[in-house]
């Protein structure tokens, strides 16, 4: 019975993008080639946030907070943000409205997230027979983590798609883009470990 | 050009291919990884599976994979797919008693023995628990042994996890019914293939001598002692059976003993007229089949020097009475001199040694004591031992309650001191002279730490004669032992008689889940079903429309509208 575990906690963890994809019109325009090209540019922006943490970051000793390490952890951290950007702006898409195209970026991104992040946990530790939380718990995450990406790409899309904003949001719009990219570090409290995790 | 795309295309199928291939072999290599995961791992020793002439005894079976059970239980519950975890210390004889005599099915047995207790100080009274406890384990293991048990019996020792395993499990079992698959619960596994029969077993004979002084006028052989010791052990785990009492403190005298005679006859001067022979036997526990092999091996001669043999079992754990077993009249002159002699330093010591005569019946197969098997050979024999009467078959022979602490080395260190002296009075003649040769504080003196290293060791080592290899690290220690003090020292490796026969797979590991139940699961795919049907429904709504939501569920009505 522990598949039949398995098989729950894989559809809590993927079932909500085939559902949004199927529920919105997105399934209509057929955005698939989007959310896959998304996918793709999220797979190179990990491996190069990877590469850069592994050279540049040093294991500190005693866990004191240096701000250096916090700088260059934010600094990291903008690559995402960069990614984000080369996904909506410089790729070719088809023919489709902005409103559909972030949505479809946002799908494919927090869909190659989850898969990256969540199955092989997911395969390897739901299948034995010992019954935790955990993977209930990863499952929602997951969850939380599509309509955070969601919303990161509503709001690269209103930084870097819409020409013409109204004065008045311009900087709350970066203002919540700067928070965001440096969230991570804000909320760490004593978590290396809850960094690293929302890091990655 | 075209070829040229036509080649390009050709070598872009074969990598395609080859990425079909190797993705194929990622997603079967992933299908086989199982990483154990279990909640504990606890070792557990099985019992004791062994076939007498043909009839099946002790437990028949290795793998386990049921849920876990514990008392107190509904009264008439199903136990087939259930382990029953019984601790020791509570244990209670008639059910136990009612499911073994009965053949009731089981899913498995689990049986808690308690941590082994610090060592007592020596010279003290055992408590009244520790001989509660032996009583218990001594009934259990005989009940045991004594019976066909068709699902796995295991040994584990109580620990906190164990404990806290055992509470739960009585928790959930007092809302009455035992776990199942349906009810969630703990699930107990162990994956051991399925025991097989050992192909050849060999028991090994180690015997040492020691050559007395032969003048120069003899001709005639020396006349020759023997001293003799089984070393291995039965009990119901025999993983477990590590024997200190049966027979470890007979096999540490014997060494000592050895190791002191060969002092003396290191000397031309000191040697006696006496060859020695030193016989660690094997087979004990099955009618001394090792001995009676290793006495068929004699040359004639040698079997008719030896004036008597001592035979040593189980001397490690009494207060101030032995006793001598005999099997000829305790009114012949040979066995009056060895009773003497030694009832001489025992009264000197404060020792009382009693003298039992059991009269050898031929055609009985059974053989109670070693010195029997001697006796059948024409040979004057006695057994030295605390035990004041016969062991019934596979009884004493150093079982589940057998440890370190039911050993006392002072004990051991009185009967060599006792055994040590006699033997040397008799052979440098000084019969009834009050004489101490091993006095303490001399060169000749019982050395109490080698007497306790020993005891350590053996009692830190199963010796089931049948599962010791012919290489065996514990009999090449007893070897190289017994060359240290004695010359040729040679091994002898005989087959087991045919009436036993024993399987192995003597301890395994289990893996205690916490499972959850099927109903568990269903609820939660029913959950989360209906959690991702509400944000279709949701998503639909706010993002086509109301209408969109009712028109997907209206379409093939709609349809037929259209059509007619």
């Amino acid at each position: 019975m522990t598949v039949f575990h398995f098989f729950n906690c894989a559809i809590l963890t993927f079932g909500p993008h085939a559902v949004y994809y199927s529920a919105t019109p997105l399934s209509e325009y057929d955005t698939i080639g989007t959310s896959a090209k998304a996918a793709a540019v999220y797979l190179g922006t990990a491996l190069v946030k990877l590469v850069c943490l592994a050279t540049f970051l040093k294991e500190s000793e005693n866990g004191n907070f240096d701000p250096y390490q916090e700088l260059l952890k934010v600094l990291i951290n903008f690559i995402d943000v960069a990614g984000l950007y080369f996904a909506l702006t410089q790729l070719t898409h088809r023919n489709i409205s902005q409103n559909h195209k972030f949505q479809a970026v946002g799908l494919g991104w927090a869909f190659a997230d989850s898969v990256l992040h969540r199955l092989a946990p997911l395969w390897v530790g739901a299948r034995g027979l010992e019954f935790t939380w955990e993977y209930v718990f990863q499952g929602l995450e997951a969850n939380a983590n599509l309509v955070l990406n969601l919303s990161l790409a509503a709001l690269g899309s209103l930084m870097w798609l819409r020409k013409n904003k109204p004065r008045i949001l311009i900087p709350i719009i970066y203002a919540c883009a700067g928070v965001l990219a440096t969230m991570p570090s804000i909320t760490r409290s004593d978590g290396k470990y809850l960094f690293i995790t929302t890091m990655w | 050009m075209a070829g040229r795309r036509r080649g390009r295309c050709g070598g872009g199928v074969e990598v395609l291919e080859s990425i079909y291939s190797v993705v194929a072999l990622v997603l079967i290599l992933v299908a086989c990884v199982e990483l154990g995961d279990a909640a504990t791992a606890v070792d557990v020793y099985r019992l004791i599976q062994y076939d007498l002439a043909g009839v099946p005894y002790g437990s028949r079976f290795g793998g386990l994979n049921h849920h876990a059970g514990a008392f107190p239980f509904a009264p008439g519950a199903d136990f087939s797919r259930t382990v029953v975890m019984m601790p020791v210390r509570e244990l209670n004889f008639t059910f136990l008693r009612e499911y073994i005599i009965n053949k009731q099915q089981l899913g498995g047995l689990l049986f808690l023995l308690p941590q082994k207790v610090s060592k007592k100080i020596v010279g003290e009274i055992k408590s009244k628990d520790d001989g509660l406890m032996r009583k218990i384990l001594v009934e259990l293991e005989q009940l045991l042994i004594h019976a066909s048990i068709p699902y796995p019996v295991y040994f584990a020792f109580e620990d906190d996890k164990i404990n806290a395993l055992l509470a739960d499990v009585r928790r959930s079992d007092a809302t009455g019914q035992p776990a199942t698959a349906t009810t969630g619960g703990y699930k107990l596994v162990v994956s051991s293939p399925e025991p097989k029969k050992l192909s050849s077993p060999t028991i090994t004979n180690i015997q040492g001598w020691l050559p007395g002084l032969k003048g120069d006028g003899d001709t005639n052989q020396l006349p020759t002692i023997a001293v003799v010791a089984p070393y291995d052990t039965f009990g119901a785990a025999p993983a477990l059976s590590v024997g200190s009492d049966g027979n470890g403190s007979g096999v540490v005298a014997l060494l000592e003993i050895a190791r002191l005679f060969s002092r003396l006859y290191s000397n031309p001067k000191t040697r006696g007229r006496y060859n020695l022979l030193f016989g660690l036997t094997s087979g004990g526990p099955y009618n001394y089949n090792g001995t009676l092999k290793w006495l068929r091996s004699f040359d004639q001669r040698l079997r008719e020097s030896i004036d008597y043999a001592i035979c040593l079992n189980s001397i490690g754990s009494w207060n101030n009475e032995l006793w001598i077993h005999v099997s000829k009249p305790p009114e012949n002159a040979y066995i009056k001199q060895v009773h003497e002699s030694l009832s001489d330093v025992a009264k000197e010591q404060g020792v009382t040694i009693g003298i039992k005569h059991k009269k050898i019946n031929i055609s009985d197969p059974r053989v109670a004591w070693e010195h029997e098997q001697f006796s059948r050979l024409r040979i004057t024999a006695v057994t030295l031992s605390e035990l004041s009467a016969a062991p019934e078959l596979l009884k004493n022979t150093g079982g589940l309650y057998d440890t370190r602490d039911s050993v006392d080395e002072a004990a051991v260190y009185r009967s060599i001191r006792l055994i040590a002296e006699s033997l040397a009075r008799h052979i440098y003649g000084y019969q009834g002279r009050n004489i101490q040769i091993f006095a303490d504080n001399s060169s000749l003196a019982v050395n109490p730490s080698y007497v306790k290293s020993w005891l350590d060791l053996l009692s830190r080592t199963p010796r089931v004669g049948p599962f010791l290899s012919k290489t065996d690290p514990i009999i090449s220690a007893l070897k190289k032992e017994l060359s240290d003090h004695t010359v040729e020292v040679h091994l002898q490796h005989e087959m087991i008689d045919g009436m036993f026969s024993f399987y192995d797979s003597t301890r395994a590991t289990l893996y205690i889940y916490q499972v959850a139940s099927v109903a568990f699961d269903l609820l939660l795919l029913l959950v989360l079903g209906s959690y991702l049907i509400l944000l279709f429904s949701f998503l639909v709504i706010t993002t086509r429309g109301l209408d969109d939501l009712i028109n997907m569920f209206r379409r093939p009505p709609s349809r037929k509208v259209k059509a007619s």
